[in-house]
């Protein structure tokens, strides 16, 4: 199948200011890929780029198939980061005047309006005025607009952000939804644990350079920490004495629970065995970094790499990898 | 071209579905109805009636008399209906006509009278040689205007008729009057003091007054202008506001469209739904389906108020007045006017945050558009002179000066009305291409609201 979304050697400069650097991205038809990256990073303005709103400097961006989203703008669906509605329009009216813009007909369009807007929990809403609405009704209000002629690509700008956790939850079985249907997904998000749930792959970019684009399993196996979370069953068992072990080079306690860090060569399934063997625990595990742990991993080691220079990567040696990431 | 359609007919209906466009529609015409139905009314309901007494201390003996005479009510009356024959002798043919079996001459007159208000009766007293001036001022004080008490007392000098010996000039006179005495009182006081006194110096010198007013009047007459198509008497006032009245309503047309056009860039962009338009239509797409919004909402208001100027044409059989074609040109005009102010309004609108940003840029557009307000009187007077020859190609000016030119008594030559229509298109297109630029970079820049430098750079990098 076909790339959704292509992106090659894109770079975007606001006067002095790069905001997009030799980004590349791929994005295969149906698949669901979330793009994380702090405030400022570019993911607005590579989203805008891939819209056909702003154009690059440099590079080239083709979108299902065409060379500008502007050809196949009827077949996006684009949530932008700064939601507005037309604040005295009415409900109806303003959804009618998005779907016409994205090329509906208006035979069954107030149907399918109606279905959506009861899909949505707005289905008293629709003679109000868009004013009239909470901040999150009308971000509802923006996602159908977005939804609504069932586009083959949405592009969501963090569409998570000012929701409730009932409509979070709303909005994620939607985009799933619309990602079983056979719609091409990306979206951007600080809410790491949205991107973990929802996305099989991940793109971030910081300071408008692409640092990170890998499936979720592979970043995981990048980022492992070698760390084992132990807590025995007896509190007063020697946990220290375990640093003896093969495999294992130090212990760290945290409150209840201990850390264990363990050597580059050694094979975790092994170190935990032993570990059981020598202290029986109330609960073991191997630490999944999570998304978040990751992204401000590779954000502190970019800054401190920066600043810091050599020191900092000898003093912080698990950041060595993720600094290798973003100057690699 | 179906999406352009759609972003036109929304902003169409969003401007004139306000309160705003459809109250701004209605308030001109309400306000003529206004002027002629109920001013009148509001006039008819005169002020009260004036009686009292004019102490006159006379020392020359002769001003007591005439002023006896000058302020007896049917004398009063008289004058009156002099003036309003004066009053109506100035006004042209064609508003007379306008007003005549209409009613509203009728009301013209009841203006007046109402203007004028009720006959005042004023008595005249004669206070003797030796009375005290000071214990009269105090009758002054007392009463109201209303109920008969003393109005003024008139202190004559006593060469107010006759120079005193070796002087080259006469007295005059004093006037005290009572606190808020209506002013038209004061001014018939002070007429007829004026009259009688000049009227006994002239008769002291052995001269005729009638003789004097006989030699020194000439009647003012209207002049006639001579054409091609044969001579009429000149209306002067018709010849000034016709051009001021199309010019006044391709204005408004104008100003109309362009005023909404910003203030709809601007709530777009400030409510962030611009984002949300992009991603379905170009900025190209958007900026012409808004301008084309517009240019229908000045369309319809250019209908109505045309459509009503000619209706009241047609009803007084004035329609002779205006040159039938100007009525073709006055769209062609509109549109070329229109896409050059909106245009450059659209820009301003996607280049600001917000309205009040949006003044600094939005000043020259204004006081370009308000050239022609300056320029109305000179061209008016030498439509064909080569300052309003020049002006007719001087986009975006042009169309307003070649419409003032067209509306007045000489119009240009055929020639220069299509060279001005296709520089004005030159013109409106130049500022579409320089909206467009600026429009597309400026949609989506946020924060400091830019300059003219800013613009420029806008239009380098689009």
């Amino acid at each position: 199948m076909a790339d959704a979304i292509v992106v090659r050697g894109v770079t975007k400069t606001f006067g002095p200011k790069v905001a997009v650097r030799d980004f590349d991205l791929t994005v295969a038809a149906g698949a669901l890929t979330g793009f994380i990256g702090p405030n400022g990073a570019g993911k607005t303005t590579t989203i805008r780029m891939i819209m056909s709103i702003l154009f690059p400097d440099q590079g080239e961006v083709s979108v299902l198939g065409h060379r500008s989203a502007l050809d196949a703008k009827d077949r996006i669906g684009y949530l932008p980061e700064e939601r507005g509605v037309y604040k005295k329009m009415k409900v109806l009216s303003f959804l009618r005047y998005i779907a016409r813009l994205k090329g509906m007909a208006s035979h069954g369009l107030d149907a399918r309006i109606k279905k959506w807007l009861e899909r949505m929990d707005l289905g008293d809403v629709a003679r109000k005025k868009c004013e009239e609405l909470s901040k999150g009704m009308q971000q509802k209000l923006q996602f159908i607009a977005c939804v609504l002629h069932e586009p083959d690509l949405l592009i969501l700008d963090e569409p998570f952000s000012g929701l409730d956790p009932v409509n979070m939850r709303l909005l994620r079985d939607l985009i799933l939804e619309q990602n079983q249907r056979g719609a091409t997904i990306i979206f951007s998000t600080h809410v790491m644990i949205q991107a973990e749930q929802l996305c099989a792959r991940v793109v971030m970019i910081h300071e408008g350079t692409k640092v990170l684009d890998e499936s979720m399993g592979a970043i995981r196996a990048k980022f492992d920490p070698r760390v084992v979370l132990l807590e025995p069953l007896d509190a007063s068992a020697d946990v220290q004495g375990l640093q003896t072990l093969p495999g294992i080079r130090g212990v760290e306690r945290d409150g209840e629970e201990w850390r264990l860090s363990l050597t580059e060569s050694s094979d975790p399934p092994t170190v935990i065995r032993d570990i059981v063997n020598a202290i029986p625990p109330a609960r073991i595990e191997l630490h999944r970094p999570s998304l978040e742990d990751i992204f401000v991993q590779i954000v502190t080691a970019a800054k401190e790499g920066l600043q810091g220079g050599e020191s900092s990567r000898v003093t912080r040696p698990e950041h060595e990898q993720a600094a290798e990431e973003v100057h690699g | 071209m179906n999406r352009i359609f759609w972003i036109a007919w929304r902003e169409f209906l969003a401007t004139v579905s306000t309160k705003g466009f459809i109250i701004g529609i209605l308030v001109p015409p309400a306000l003529i109805g206004f002027m002629l139905v109920v001013m009148p009314i509001l006039f008819n309901d005169a002020p009260p009636k004036i009686e009292g007494e004019l102490a006159i201390l006379d020392p020359t003996g002769e001003v007591v008399e005439g002023m006896t005479a000058y302020l007896e009510p049917e004398a009063m009356a008289r004058r009156r209906d002099d003036f309003k024959q004066k009053i109506d002798a100035a006004t042209p043919d064609a508003m007379r006509r306008l007003t005549a079996g209409t009613g509203s001459a009728a009301a013209t007159q009841s203006v007046l009278d109402a203007i004028l208000g009720e006959t005042p009766r004023i008595d005249v007293l004669r206070l003797a040689a030796d009375a005290d001036l000071e214990s009269e001022k105090k009758a002054l004080t007392i009463g109201s205007a209303q109920d008969g008490g003393r109005l003024a007392i008139a202190v004559i000098h006593p060469d107010a008729v006759e120079r005193s010996t070796g002087s080259p000039s006469f007295g005059s006179y004093d006037l005290f009057v009572r606190e808020k005495l209506d002013d038209r009182i004061e001014d018939a006081i002070k007429a007829g003091l004026r009259e009688t006194i000049i009227d006994s110096r002239v008769r002291h010198s052995g001269l005729d007054r009638d003789e004097i007013n006989a030699l020194t009047h000439v009647r003012r007459t209207k002049s006639i202008t001579v054409t091609e198509a044969g001579e009429q008497e000149t209306n002067e006032v018709l010849n000034m506001l016709l051009p001021a009245g199309f010019m006044i309503l391709l204005l408004m047309a104008v100003m109309t469209g362009g005023q909404q056009i910003l203030t709809t860039t601007v709530e777009e962009k400030s409510s962030r739904v611009v984002e949300v338009l992009l991603s379905a239509v170009s900025p190209m797409q958007l900026m012409t389906g808004k301008i084309v919004g517009q240019l229908c909402v000045g369309l319809v208001m250019l209908v109505i108020y045309a459509g009503m100027g000619v209706i009241a044409l047609v009803s007084f059989a004035l329609l002779g007045l205006i040159d039938l074609s100007l009525l073709i040109y006055l769209p062609i005009l509109y549109i070329i006017a229109y896409f050059t102010l909106g245009s450059l309004m659209a820009a301003i609108g996607a280049a600001v945050n917000e309205m009040s940003e949006a003044q600094a840029l939005m000043t020259p557009v204004i006081l370009t558009m308000m050239v022609p307000w300056i320029l109305w009187l000179p061209i008016t007077r030498d439509p064909n002179g080569t300052f309003a020859t020049v002006a007719s190609f001087i986009p975006p000016i042009n169309t307003f000066v070649i419409l003032l030119r067209m509306s007045s008594n000489s119009p240009p030559p055929m020639w220069q009305v299509w060279l001005a229509i296709l520089v004005g298109i030159a013109g409106a297109y130049g500022a579409l291409w320089f909206a467009a630029k600026v429009f597309r970079v400026g949609l989506l820049m946020f924060g400091k609201p830019p300059n003219f430098a800013t613009l420029i750079r806008w239009v380098r990098m689009a």
